[in-house]
């Protein structure tokens, strides 16, 4: 029941919603709003801003799931070599990104960003190396939206990846080592089967992160550059909550809903295939 | 509205003391305004009276938020429209009609120089036109010296507009936009030529209080929060600074700014919401509130109050105030404004081509103008 008003109730508005023409005068006079069936999903279709937001999506996905998952297994590897207090701390200190609060923390990345007084172009400066426009260029604003996602990414997914990996019996390990298997083999054909499940998990709840990705980009650059860190997110926020146009934003949120679901059954299958 | 509630309620203090009416204040920040406003229309449930900046109030407008006060005016004698400036008059305030707002705040644009670097750079006095002002900022770059003549917010979605104003054309006629006027070309052309010299920083996240007081822009339009920055964390360039009117090219008109104040259409203490609005476009109060937080009086007559007229800044802005339009209050705006934004800077700034993108723009404002 709960689930029912609270999960899926929002969903059903907003598919009726994105087969309207809801904008705030509508709010105001329902009587006015107007069923456009289709037309929203058509105008979508052919929204070059809707394209390039989807496009800059995938491709964070593309990149970033693959990054964040060996980034942090590499990581949890690392950490889980021991259990002396350095290492205690290390992991206190590769959790921190999780548990900040994004939008302080972002605060600071953009004034270390920022091209003139931040950290990293007076580092640079300092080695005589010439100044980067790391928020301004629409290039590397991409790149700098994205190395802030991974840094705060990769704390919890680590952390979730080292809990597998000291799950992992020592004594299969052992007996691995005594029939003749190298480090690497142990790695490969004891420890990733062993973690199998965590690592699934990471790599599902990265897929959906990045494809809701918003926060970073929302607060670094507001979309920019002329629009090249605008994720499908942060466009369908802009159209609904900025332009007010609540059918169209709807519309492409639903577009967003199905993609997701899409691409997290495919994975599903494919795992289930792959057992 | 804004940060400031503590201070407008000790403004308001007085009208609590003299009618007996206890006003609850509350701050909302700019970024959730409109948050606000749409979860007050879709509920029925909103405050008595709302300030409403100027920028936002089409979509006001556009949810029917607000109650019209035309017929109730008469008595107010403050809000009487001739107490304004024209800009604000009602038929530019209320496209369809009615009275749906008075004016409270008053912001513009106005020129900032640094008079020092100016000086040092050979140049007398400030540009008057625009001719004058690339040929100043052409000479006031120096990028060796990491220093611009001149900064172009790559945010600042009025600009387009002013220099479309200034070059004698009007960006929307008859309920439609227009960027395909030969005054909008002109204004485009001057946004572009100050980049093509090389004039201006392309970063965008360029920070104009701190580039003008490092000194790294030399020139900028900007309005009294500028200053008010400026004054409180660099009082020690005090005197190498200065304002004037913005450059001219057929014409010298700015952005008029600020908000208004609107009576809320399903309020129960109409009356009520009407006096308190008739306070506080009282000149006195204004000039009050001019004292505790700084902003502009909307109000005509607060500018002969000793306090602003001996303030030489606010002589500019007052001056500036004379030659002042609003943005077109119309929801089809909010869209164009972004879509005119980003189709001047990816020229300037990404290098597309621009009669392809100038193009495009006129493709998308058409579309923008064929919605309801």
């Amino acid at each position: 029941m709960l689930v029912a008003i609270f999960g899926l109730m929002p969903i059903l508005v907003a598919a009726g919603v994105s087969f309207t023409d809801l904008d705030i005068g509508g709010l105001a006079h329902p009587e006015t709003v107007r069923v456009v069936g289709a037309a929203n999903y058509v105008q979508l279709a052919g929204d070059p801003e809707f394209w390039s937001a989807f496009a800059l999506t995938a491709g964070y996905v593309v990149v970033g799931v693959p990054l964040i998952t060996v980034l942090a297994l590499a990581v949890a590897t690392g950490l889980n070599r021991s259990d002396g207090r350095f290492y205690r701390l290390l992991r206190t200190l590769y959790f921190l990104p999780a548990v900040t609060a994004l939008v302080a923390i972002s605060v600071i990345w953009k004034y270390m960003f920022n091209g003139q007084f931040g950290l990293f172009n007076w580092l640079l400066d300092l080695v005589g190396l010439p100044a980067v426009n790391w928020l301004s260029d629409p290039g590397s604003a991409q790149i700098a939206v994205g190395l802030v996602a991974v840094w705060r990414a990769i704390g919890l997914n680590s952390i979730i990846l080292l809990a597998a990996l000291q799950g992992v019996p020592a004594e299969q390990l052992e007996a691995a080592a005594l029939d003749g298997a190298g480090p690497v083999r142990r790695y490969l054909h004891v420890v990733l089967p062993q973690i199998r499940f965590a690592l699934g998990f990471v790599v599902m709840t990265t897929l959906i992160g990045w494809l809701q990705f918003f926060d970073e980009p929302f607060v670094l650059t507001d979309g920019g550059p002329v629009g090249a860190t605008t994720s499908l997110s942060l466009f369908l926020f802009k159209r609904g909550f900025r332009l007010n146009e609540f059918g169209y934003a709807s519309a492409g949120s639903i577009v967003l809903l199905v993609t997701i679901a899409a691409v997290t059954l495919i994975q599903l299958r494919l795992r289930r295939a792959h057992d | 509205m804004g940060d400031s509630a503590t201070k407008f309620e000790q403004l308001i203090a007085p009208f609590e003391t003299q009618t007996g009416i206890d006003v609850t204040v509350e701050a909302v920040p700019w970024d959730s305004v409109n948050d606000r406003l749409t979860s007050a229309v879709a509920s029925g449930k909103g405050p008595d009276v709302t300030q409403i900046g100027l920028s936002q109030l089409a979509s006001f407008l556009k949810g029917d938020a607000l109650a019209d006060v035309s017929a109730d005016l008469a008595a107010y004698p403050n809000l009487a429209e001739s107490n304004f400036p024209s800009a604000v008059a009602s038929t530019a305030l209320n496209p369809s009609g009615g009275v749906y707002s008075v004016p409270w705040i008053a912001d513009t644009r106005v020129l900032f120089y640094r008079s020092d670097l100016l000086s040092a750079a050979g140049i007398s006095a400030p540009p008057k036109t625009w001719d004058e002002l690339r040929a100043d900022a052409k000479k006031l770059t120096d990028k060796s010296a990491k220093r611009y003549g001149y900064y172009i917010p790559q945010w600042d979605a009025p600009l387009p507009v002013t220099y479309t104003w200034q070059a004698g054309g009007e960006i929307m006629a008859d309920g439609k936009i227009d960027v395909t006027s030969s005054a909008f070309t002109k204004a485009a052309d001057h946004y572009l030529g100050l980049y093509a010299d090389g004039s201006v920083p392309t970063a965008s996240d360029f920070d104009q209080t701190t580039g003008f007081i490092s000194g790294s822009v030399a020139m900028l339009v900007s309005g009294p929060y500028l200053a008010k920055a400026v004054a409180e964390q660099a009082p020690d360039l005090d005197g190498k600074w200065s304002v004037t009117t913005v450059p001219t090219d057929a014409s010298g008109t700015s952005l008029y700014a600020g908000s208004n104040l609107g009576v809320w259409k399903n309020t129960t203490n109409k009356v009520g919401a009407l006096m308190l609005l008739n306070f506080l476009a009282d000149p006195a109060t204004q000039v009050a509130w001019y004292t505790s937080n700084g902003d502009l009086p909307a109000a005509t007559k607060a500018y002969q109050d000793a306090k602003l007229s001996a303030d030489p800044l606010v002589k500019v802005y007052a001056e500036q105030l004379k030659d002042a339009r609003l943005l077109p209050v119309s929801t089809k705006w909010d869209a164009a404004s972004s879509e005119i934004l980003n189709a001047l800077n990816k020229i300037a700034v990404s290098g597309a081509d621009k009669a392809a993108t100038l193009k495009a723009l006129a493709d998308k404002v058409a579309t923008i103008n064929a919605g309801s």
